[in-house]
C-alpha cells in the first residue's frame, strides 16, 4: 500500500509542478524558437533548433512588430534599472528609520501601524489618477521621479513591515548596553543595530527592487514615452498589436523576468513576513 | 540596580520619543504627500464634471457622478465580473494552496519544489500575461492542444464571454495559489511538532490529525490569507490588460480596468473615474479594517 500511496503522491506533485511551471517554460522556449515554430499545430514543445535571433532582432521580419527585438529595449532597460535601484535604496532607508522608531520607541502605536497596512492594501488605480493630475501640475509626468515616488507608495509599507519584525527580534538589551556605554540613539542605531539587521536590509532592498521592476499600472498612467517608461510598459505596448511577433516578445519577457526570478529566490525566506504582516514568521 | 535614576530615565524616554518622531519624518512625508493628499483631492474631484480631454473648466455637479454609476451598464458588468473572481478564483486558490501545502510537506525535494511553485507569484504580471496569451491562442495555443488530447474541440479562450472570464480566473489561480501555499506552508511548519505527535500517540490517524489538529490551528492564518486575497482580487488589472484587454466586448472588464479605461485610455474623464475609485476605496478600506482586527497586531508588534 505504501508504494501506491507514494506513486499517487508523486503523480500529484508532478501535476502541480506542471501547472505552475508550464507557462514560464513556454515563454522561455518561445524566446529561442525560430519564426516558423512560433505558430505550429501541434505546438512546438521543444524547438528543433535554438536561435538567439529573437534577442538580436533577426527573426520574423514580416511581422508588424519586429521592434520588440533587444536593440530597441535598451532605453527601457536603463529606465527600469535606474528606477528600481532608486526605489530599493530610498525605500530601505525610509523604512529602516521608521521601523526602528516603531519597534523601539512605539511611536504612533496601533494607529500608525494600521495606517501603514492600509497603504499597503490600497488599490493602485485609485492613487494613479490623482497622482497623474498632481504630477502633471508639477511637470513630473514621464520622468523617473514620477515612477520613483509613486513606487515608494507600494514598497515602503511592505519594507517597513518586514523590518519591524527584524528589529523586534534583536534584544533590547543591546541598545541599552550601547546607551550605558555612552552612545547616543543615532550612534547605537547605525553602529550596533543596523549591522545586525543586514540580512533584513538586503531582503527589503531586494523585494523593493522586485516590486518596482514589475510595477505596471502606475507606470502606465504616469509615463508616456521611452524617456521614462520601464520594461513592463514596453511589453504592454506590443501585446495589443495585431500579428504579435511572439518570439521577440517572449525574448523581451525573458529579459524582464530573469533578474526578478533570481532575486526572489534569494529573498524568499523573508517574503512571508512582509506578505502577511507578521502573522507567520516563515 | 538599574543603570539610570528615575528622573534620568524619564528624560531619556522623552528624548527617545523625539528621535523616534524624527526617524518617522521621511515615511510620513511619503505617505502624506503621495496617499492622503491625492485621496483627498480625488474625493474632491469626484463631485465635479472634470475631463482632461476637454477645455471646459471643472464644473461642480454634486453627487451626479455617483448617480451615473447606477445606470452605467459597463460599470455594473465590471462589478459582476469582479464579484465572480471573488466567488470563484479566491476560494479555489485557498483550497488548492492548502492542499498543496499538505501535499508537499515532508516530500523528498520539498525545498526545490517550494521555490519552483513560488515562481508564478514572482514573475512580473505583465510577463505572465504574455505567456498566457500565447497559451490561449485559438489556432496554435498549447491550452487547446491539451484539451484536444482529452478529446475536446478547440475553445475560443479569448473570444467568448464564458471562456475569457474563465481564462482570467485561471490565470489568477495560477498566479496567486502560490501565495496562499507559501503562507500556509510556513504556518504549518510553525505548528509545534509535539502537538501533532501527541494526537498520533493517542491513536489519531494521519488524516484526522490533519483535520482535527492542524487545520483548526491554521484557521486564524487562513482567515488572514483570505482577506488579503479578497482585497487583492478587487484590484486585478495587469493580467486583464495583458491577456484579454477587457474583451471580448466588456466581458472581462475588472473594476480597476474599467476605471483605467474611463479615466485614462478612453476619456480622461477624471471626475467620473474618481467617483468610481472612491467606491473601490471604501470597499477596500472596510476590508482592510477587518484585516487589521484579525491580525492581532498588539502581540506581533509587542505594542
Amino acid at each position: 500500500m505504501s508504494w501506491l500511496k507514494s506513486t499517487v503522491k508523486g503523480v500529484l506533485v508532478a501535476l502541480v509542478l506542471f501547472f505552475f511551471l508550464f507557462p514560464v517554460y513556454w515563454l522561455v522556449t518561445t524566446a529561442f524558437k525560430k519564426s516558423e515554430e512560433w505558430f505550429t499545430w501541434p505546438p512546438t514543445f521543444w524547438p528543433s533548433s535554438w536561435t538567439l535571433g529573437n534577442f538580436l532582432g533577426l527573426e520574423g521580419g514580416f511581422f508588424g512588430s519586429v521592434t520588440t527585438a533587444i536593440t530597441t529595449i535598451t532605453p527601457y532597460l536603463r529606465n527600469s534599472i535606474v528606477v528600481a535601484l532608486f526605489v530599493a535604496l530610498l525605500s530601505t532607508v525610509i523604512s529602516a528609520l521608521a521601523a526602528y522608531a516603531i519597534s523601539r520607541f512605539k511611536v504612533g502605536g496601533m494607529q500608525l501601524v494600521s495606517w501603514i497596512i492600509s497603504v499597503r492594501m490600497l488599490p493602485p488605480i485609485a492613487s494613479a489618477l490623482p497622482l497623474y493630475v498632481i504630477f502633471s501640475r508639477l511637470g513630473l509626468i514621464n520622468t523617473w521621479w514620477a515612477l520613483i515616488l509613486s513606487h515608494l507608495v507600494i514598497t515602503t509599507p511592505f519594507s517597513t513591515w518586514i523590518l519591524i519584525t527584524f528589529f523586534n527580534e534583536i534584544p533590547r538589551e543591546l541598545d541599552e548596553a550601547a546607551f550605558v556605554d555612552g552612545a547616543g540613539v543615532w550612534q547605537s542605531f547605525f553602529t550596533v543595530i543596523l549591522p545586525l539587521t543586514s540580512p533584513g536590509l538586503a531582503a527589503v532592498a531586494t523585494l523593493a527592487f522586485i516590486q518596482s521592476w514589475g510595477e505596471f499600472l502606475l507606470s502606465l498612467v504616469l509615463t508616456t514615452g521611452k524617456e521614462a517608461q520601464t520594461l513592463p510598459l514596453y511589453l504592454g505596448r506590443f501585446i495589443t498589436g495585431w500579428r504579435i511577433a511572439w518570439g521577440p516578445l517572449s525574448a523581451a519577457g525573458l529579459v524582464t523576468m530573469l533578474p526578478v526570478v533570481v532575486f526572489s529566490l534569494l529573498a524568499q525566506r523573508y517574503l512571508v513576513r512582509g506578505l502577511t504582516f507578521g502573522a507567520v514568521k516563515g | 540596580m538599574p543603570p539610570f535614576t528615575k528622573t534620568e530615565s524619564m528624560k531619556i524616554k522623552r528624548r527617545f520619543k523625539t528621535v523616534g518622531f524624527v526617524m518617522l519624518i521621511p515615511l510620513f512625508s511619503v505617505l502624506l504627500g503621495l496617499t492622503l493628499y491625492p485621496f483627498g483631492y480625488m474625493v474632491y474631484m469626484s463631485f465635479f464634471r472634470y475631463s482632461l480631454a476637454s477645455w471646459e473648466r471643472p464644473q461642480f455637479i454634486g453627487l451626479g457622478n455617483y448617480r451615473d454609476i447606477l445606470s452605467d451598464r459597463t460599470a455594473t458588468s465590471s462589478v459582476d465580473f469582479t464579484l465572480l473572481l471573488l466567488a470563484v478564483a479566491v476560494p479555489l486558490e485557498i483550497v488548492l494552496g492548502l492542499l498543496i501545502a499538505f501535499l508537499l510537506r515532508d516530500t523528498f525535494g520539498e525545498r526545490v519544489f517550494r521555490s519552483a511553485i513560488l515562481i508564478p507569484m514572482m514573475v512580473p504580471a505583465v510577463v505572465a500575461g504574455i505567456a498566457w496569451k500565447m497559451l490561449y491562442n485559438f489556432e496554435f495555443g498549447p491550452a487547446n492542444y491539451f484539451l484536444s488530447l482529452l478529446g475536446s474541440p478547440k475553445v475560443s479562450w479569448l473570444g467568448t464571454q464564458l471562456f475569457s472570464r474563465l481564462g482570467v480566473i485561471l490565470v489568477d489561480v495560477w498566479q496567486w495559489t502560490p501565495f496562499v501555499f507559501l503562507v500556509l506552508y510556513a504556518g504549518l511548519q510553525s505548528i509545534p511538532r509535539d502537538v501533532v505527535e501527541a494526537g498520533l500517540v493517542d491513536g489519531a490517524s494521519g488524516f484526522s490529525a490533519m483535520r482535527y489538529i492542524e487545520l483548526p490551528l491554521l484557521r486564524p492564518l487562513l482567515f488572514v490569507v483570505l482577506i488579503i486575497r479578497v482585497i487583492d482580487a478587487l484590484k486585478i488589472f495587469d493580467i486583464v490588460y495583458m491577456v484579454t484587454f477587457g474583451g471580448p466586448g466588456s466581458s472581462t472588464h475588472s473594476y480597476s480596468f474599467y476605471i483605467y479605461k474611463v479615466g485614462v485610455s478612453f476619456g480622461w474623464d477624471v471626475g467620473y473615474a474618481s467617483a468610481l475609485s472612491v467606491l473601490l476605496l471604501v470597499a477596500v478600506a472596510l476590508l482592510t479594517n477587518l484585516l487589521i482586527r484579525t491580525l492581532r497586531l498588539k502581540e506581533t508588534l509587542e505594542l
